[in-house]
């Protein structure tokens, strides 16, 4: 009984840094129809800025969070302004072009300081463990969990409850009828990229902790987060928060079976399936090339 | 998606496309007459490789509108099927009884699997080389383009069925090699004459590959076929509005891609000396289509230059580490600009160049005319 509370709480921690990832990942998909493969390096960029703020300014990881998600969203927004935002019209190009800034980004990275492993310390007042239902839990841990909820609340608040977020769906829902009432398209996007870059830049640092910071850590996660993102279907940050818990529950049991590879491999073709028969279900808006 | 001029304007039109095919074959057989380096012809005759699998992909991608992100699954499959062959071939030296590889002797297999039998001839794998590849594809095209999938997911859905192989492949080191791949092959014999990776013969056989591909995709092009992929690329639903079965036209075209993708592989394992999962690799795969883009989606020609430039000049950098990882950022923006401000790449600079020289006139396709004319309604 203890060990399969244990697996589920594993599960649910997998889950809340999946969802952290793909909360941004999933808004920039549904509203801008750009698949950013360049998502893992803002992760990537969001860990390596937490780290720099520790070392070189002392700052903990619970102080730097408001900073890190700054700077990775100005990031965001640059790359919105003057890359993506050339490509209206070509949403198979954003792949490509959004391939190559993420090459750019890790790159970058790795010339200024170096592909060594870097270690970020974990906030020493949640470096203690509570008892849950009679398992030991990190308490690192249950807070990722609750910031993923708590990022999720906001996000479906801003979406919602203010006029950016209203703004945001009337151009979801038609682009020209948006725009002739007045609403900047251009800025929206802008914005919406940036806080999508900012969440997952955040999503990095926070568990830059658990695992070690390198040049090359976000390609992973990207991956995955995607497959949250077409398992839940875009426009529904529900659906993303179901599958985000979905794919972490099955990933914490996965760790049980012997074969890994074999489970991987099962997980990606249960998704070319799910693509193959259920694509406007699971992502409503189709894109064509 | 803007595309080349489709409609034929005579014989002058068709010299005029032809002539860049001609130069670069010409050239291509020219080079070990100047070039007396046989280890430097071993690696130009590695980047004319890579140069035949950009060209299927500028077949399935620019001529298709199909973009393939594992396209390096065809590559790698007919890599292994040459390495198969190959490996049958040795005589082995730490080998038991009945010619096992010696890789199955290390993981304690008994007999050669099924699947490896059809390999002691060679024949038979020259030709599953091309058409297992091509089936693969043909099923996968099947599953893909009858459910009328498109765009984006296509790319996710070949990316994925790529990586799936892969770990297949690393996971079955009983039967594949693993992570190690098919090593320690012995040379390709066709007709009494040597393929040994260092010799000009080699070289030769990959240039005569190169120039089968770039003619036999280019006639496609020109095929009516050929002309309907194109349709199809521009404007899927209006081509299929005039009844024309949409899928099995991008199924075709998907196999044709994969077969020339499955010769350059077999080429690669003999240019290479041996089989690994990472020809079948997101990082190949990927690259591939930043050659593509960078040479010119839409030319053949230019693919192939672009493989052969941007790869030959990624190799010439990787003698010298710190300027590998500059390299890498350096082709990551080019790549970025590329796709910007170059989107039929430099072939399409190049064509523009000549427009403006010669002052022609580029005749647009029906499908641009058309929406040019309801644009301006």
């Amino acid at each position: 009984m203890d060990q399969v509370i244990e697996q589920i709480v594993t599960g649910l921690s997998i889950g809340s840094i999946l969802l952290l990832i793909a909360i941004g990942l999933s808004i920039i998909y549904g509203s801008m129809g750009i698949i950013n493969l360049a998502h893992g390096e803002f992760v990537m960029l969001g860990a390596y800025t937490a780290w720099v703020l520790q070392t070189y300014l002392g700052l903990g990881l619970l102080q730097s969070i408001v900073p890190i998600f700054i700077v990775v969203a100005v990031f965001g927004w640059i790359i919105e302004r003057y890359v993506l935002s050339l490509l209206n019209n070509r949403p198979l190009d954003t792949i490509l072009a959004t391939w190559g800034v993420g090459i750019m980004l890790q790159q970058g990275v790795r010339l200024l300081v170096g592909s060594e492993l870097r270690y970020v310390q974990l906030p020493p007042s949640l470096s203690e463990s509570v008892s849950l239902l009679g398992v030991s839990v990190s308490s690192y841990r249950v807070f990722l969990f609750i910031v993923a909820i708590a990022l999720f609340a906001l996000t479906w608040l801003l979406m919602n409850r203010t006029s950016v977020g209203m703004k945001l769906r009337a151009i979801i829902q038609d682009r020209t009828v948006a725009a002739s009432f007045g609403v900047n398209a251009k800025r929206v996007f802008s914005l919406t990229f940036a806080y999508g870059a900012g969440l997952a830049g955040l999503a990095g640092a926070l568990v830059s902790p658990l695992k070690s910071v390198s040049p090359e850590m976000g390609t992973g996660y990207v991956v995955d987060a995607f497959m949250v993102v077409v398992l839940g279907g875009v426009q529904s940050l529900a659906g993303t928060v179901a599958s985000a818990f979905i794919l972490g529950e099955l990933s914490g049991g996965i760790a049980f079976l012997e074969n890994d590879t074999v489970a991987k491999a099962l997980v990606l073709l249960a998704i070319v399936v799910l693509i193959r028969f259920r694509p406007e279900g699971l992502f409503t808006t189709r894109v064509r090339a | 998606m803007s595309s080349k001029p489709t409609t034929v304007a005579g014989p002058q039109r068709l010299t005029i496309e032809i002539a860049p095919l001609v130069i670069a074959c010409l050239i291509m057989f020219i080079v070990p007459a100047i070039l007396n380096n046989d280890f430097l012809l071993n690696k130009i005759a590695r980047y004319l490789v890579l140069g035949i699998l950009t060209i299927s992909l500028a077949l399935s991608w620019g001529y298709g509108g199909i973009l393939n992100l594992g396209q390096a699954m065809s590559f790698g499959i007919g890599s292994y099927c040459m390495a198969m062959a190959l490996k049958l071939k040795t005589i082995p030296v730490h080998t038991g009884s009945r010619g096992l590889p010696d890789f199955m002797v290390w993981n304690n297999v008994e007999a050669l699997p099924w699947f490896w039998a059809p390999f002691k001839s060679l024949g038979f794998a020259l030709g599953a080389g091309l058409a297992v590849p091509a089936l693969v594809a043909a099923a996968l095209g099947w599953f893909i383009f009858r459910g009328r999938v498109t765009g984006v997911y296509v790319a996710i859905i070949t990316l994925a069925s790529m990586v799936v192989l892969n770990l297949v492949i690393i996971d079955q080191q009983r039967y594949t090699g693993g992570f190690n791949g098919i090593t320690d092959l012995a040379q390709l014999e066709i007709f009494g004459i040597a393929f040994d990776a260092y010799d000009r013969a080699t070289y030769y056989l990959v240039a005569g590959a190169v120039t089968v591909s770039l003619f036999v995709a280019f006639a496609f092009t020109k095929t009516k076929a050929g002309l309907i992929v194109q349709a199809i690329r521009d404007h899927e639903s209006r081509v299929r509005y005039f009844g024309y079965d949409v899928a099995a036209y991008q199924i075709f075209v998907f196999a044709l891609s994969a077969a020339i993708a499955g010769l350059a592989g077999m080429l690669y394992t003999v240019v290479m000396e041996f089989a690994s999962p990472t020809f079948l690799g997101v990082q190949l795969s990927l690259s591939v289509v930043v050659w593509c883009a960078v040479g010119g989606r839409q030319s053949l020609v230019g693919a192939f230059l672009g493989a052969v430039l941007v790869a030959g000049m990624q190799g010439a950098l990787s003698e010298t580490p710190a300027f590998v990882e500059t390299w890498t950022l350096v082709m990551g923006a080019l790549f970025v600009l590329v796709v910007l401000f170059l989107p039929k790449g430099l072939a399409g600079f190049a064509e523009a160049a000549v427009a403006w020289v010669g002052r022609r006139r580029v005749v647009p396709t029906m499908a641009q005319s058309l929406e040019h004319k309801e644009g301006s309604t």
